[in-house]
């Protein structure tokens, strides 16, 4: 009996201890703080740029950071939160601390733990200036929306969000980001900006089974060596020939940043999102750190293989009726895509993008190339211009066979070795690429 | 940058990415060549480049500089062209004629690569879009001109 209890006694202790962690609001550097003299505009605007807080915080045709956006997860779906300084519905009333709390510890105001989905795991690399300046950027320059929060999809229990802090203990890094010394400072600022604000490895690199993401630093050579997400294929950012950057220089990763393309590829997919809302407006040394930290990341050739070689049999090919008699992704290509790209797969300069060696056709998951094939590519805006050049949508015009044929040919083709392209994944990117299909793709957790 | 444009060489200052269909138009003044999706989809554009079918409109200018950039203003120039015209007029193939210099540059580049296609390579050449439907003109107007 005595036994009984205090085993009885030890487990309310525990769990007392458990739940007081669970729910408990962390200390923030900013606790007791005199309010600071306001940041000016453009410092704040630039951190918010840096963070792509409005990728996720807006709706296409809603106002900005007003909340809405849904993402989905594998409990159900979420829904993006309003962060306009509206008292009522946004976060008009949150203290610095808190505001903090919730952008690099993941917590709310009421000590609920926020979904990851929300890169606090990134977000708790920043700097106690930079949070301050976003702060004050969304309290007194960001229009305040009345706009209610919906409620998330998740059923209860699953909707519990007090297991979220043992997640966090496990997975969210607590410090802000520590400079490598033996590292210059462009690379160390490419670093906080990639590791942290910048968020890349939320698209970049691949989760794990609690949906976190494998790595958040240089120091794992898993970090940023490329992921499927909302239907897309998020490359490698590391040294990788094939599926990453290495055959950009540093100049080149730069100009993509900065202008949406070079002589390898064009923004398409998420990351013309993230160029139109965000790299562009990093200073062009912000960029030059960030290519020279990306450049740093070695590549993996047991995952990536022997670097891609252009092979001009292909060209030649194209050119004979009998190739074309034979194969009908050969046929296909030069109806519906050699006018732009080519039969030597090169494209035209830097406005329409080589296919000979593009990561998405050398990558063995092929969802980038059939979602842009389908879809088409988004407006890319450079410097408030739209682009000249467009990838159209073939969504109406070829069928899930003729699909497949033309992308197994291209990613066979110049040396590419991407392989075959089935229907069956053609059709099932078409049905949840179209917004009127009940299983539609919503944006994953980023 | 030099741009050659049916024999002539133009020195013009532009836009590295401005669509060749603009330069034609806008800035050399040869409106015969025709604007119809922007999207390489319709053929409307469609001028030769050293000799090959090339919709203008996907065609970033600075890509041909210092190619021969042939228009349907001097297709009568050349041998195979003139063919094609004299056989489009006799089967009478325009109706409103908007998608018609495409079309004859078009039949044009594919009997300058087989002197005698199939109606496979026909089709599989002559994509352009026509909305009047012109498709069995055009047809018979490739038959005639493919004999010579």
């Amino acid at each position: 009996m005595k036994r009984l209890t205090a085993l009885l006694a030890i487990l309310v202790v525990a769990g007392s201890g458990a739940w007081w962690f669970a729910t408990r609001i962390p200390a923030s550097p900013f606790d007791g703080a005199a309010p600071a003299a306001a940041t000016p505009l453009e410092r704040g605007e630039y951190v918010a740029r840096l963070g792509d807080c409005v990728a996720c915080h807006s709706t296409e045709h809603g106002a900005p950071f007003a909340g809405g956006l849904p993402m989905g997860t594998p409990l159900g779906t979420i829904f993006a939160t309003n962060i306009t300084p509206d008292r009522e519905t946004g976060i008009g009333g949150y203290t610095l601390s808190q505001f903090d709390n919730a952008v690099r510890r993941g917590i709310g105001a009421d000590g609920r733990r926020l979904y990851p989905a929300m890169p606090y795991p990134s977000y708790a690399r920043m700097s106690d200036e930079d949070v301050r300046a976003l702060y004050d950027y969304f309290q007194r320059h960001v229009q305040p929306v009345r706009q209610a929060n919906q409620a998330s999809h998740i059923p209860w229990p699953l909707n519990m969000r007090w297991p979220l802090a043992f997640w966090n203990l496990v997975f969210a890094p607590t410090r802000p980001y520590q400079a490598a010394p033996q590292r210059d400072a462009a690379w160390n600022r490419g670093a906080y900006l990639v590791e942290g604000a910048g968020h890349c490895g939320s698209c970049h690199t691949p989760r794990g089974l609690a949906m976190q993401e494998v790595a958040l630093d240089s120091s794992d050579p898993r970090y940023l060596s490329g992921a499927l997400l909302d239907g897309w294929y998020a490359p490698s950012l590391r040294g990788d020939p094939n599926s990453g950057l290495g055959r950009w220089s540093e100049e080149e990763i730069f100009a993509y940043l900065k202008r949406g393309r070079n002589r390898h590829s064009v923004v398409f997919g998420s990351m013309m999102e993230a160029f139109n809302n965000s790299t562009q407006f990093m200073t062009d040394d912000d960029l030059r750190g960030i290519a020279r930290y990306l450049k740093s990341l070695p590549g993996d050739p047991a995952r990536d293989g022997a670097p891609w070689q252009y092979d001009p049999a292909t060209r030649t090919a194209l050119a004979s009726p009998a190739t074309l008699a034979a194969s009908p992704g050969a046929r296909g290509y030069m109806a519906r895509c050699g006018t732009c790209h080519g039969a030597d797969g090169q494209g035209r300069g830097e406005w329409i993008p080589p296919l000979a060696g593009a990561s998405s056709l050398l990558a063995p998951d092929a969802a980038s190339a059939i979602n842009i094939t389908l879809n088409g590519a988004g407006r890319v805006v450079a410097g408030g211009v739209a682009d000249a050049y467009r990838m159209p949508s073939l969504r109406n015009q070829i069928n899930d066979r003729e699909v497949a044929e033309i992308l197994s040919f291209i990613r066979t083709a110049w040396g590419n070795r991407g392989g075959a392209v089935t229907e069956e994944q053609v059709a099932k990117l078409r049905s949840q690429t179209n917004p009127a299909s009940s299983d539609v793709i919503v944006l994953q957790m980023r | 940058m030099d741009l050659i444009v049916n024999g002539v060489r133009h020195t013009v200052a532009l836009e590295a990415e401005m669509p060749l269909l603009w330069a034609i138009r806008d800035e050399l003044g040869l409106t015969g060549t025709k604007y119809g999706c922007g999207l390489a989809q319709c053929g409307a554009c469609t001028v030769l480049v050293d000799g090959i079918a090339v919709r203008s409109c996907i065609t970033p200018v600075e890509s041909v500089a210092g190619q021969q950039i042939t228009t349907i203003e001097a297709i009568g120039e050349d041998a195979v062209g003139r063919r094609v015209v004299e056989a489009w007029v006799a089967h009478q193939v325009p109706q409103c004629g908007y998608c018609q210099s495409g079309q004859v540059m078009a039949a044009t580049s594919l009997l300058k690569q087989i002197a005698q296609p199939s109606e496979a390579e026909v089709a599989a050449a002559m994509t352009n879009l026509c909305r009047c439907g012109t498709y069995n003109a055009i047809a018979a107007a490739m038959r005639q001109a493919a004999q010579g």
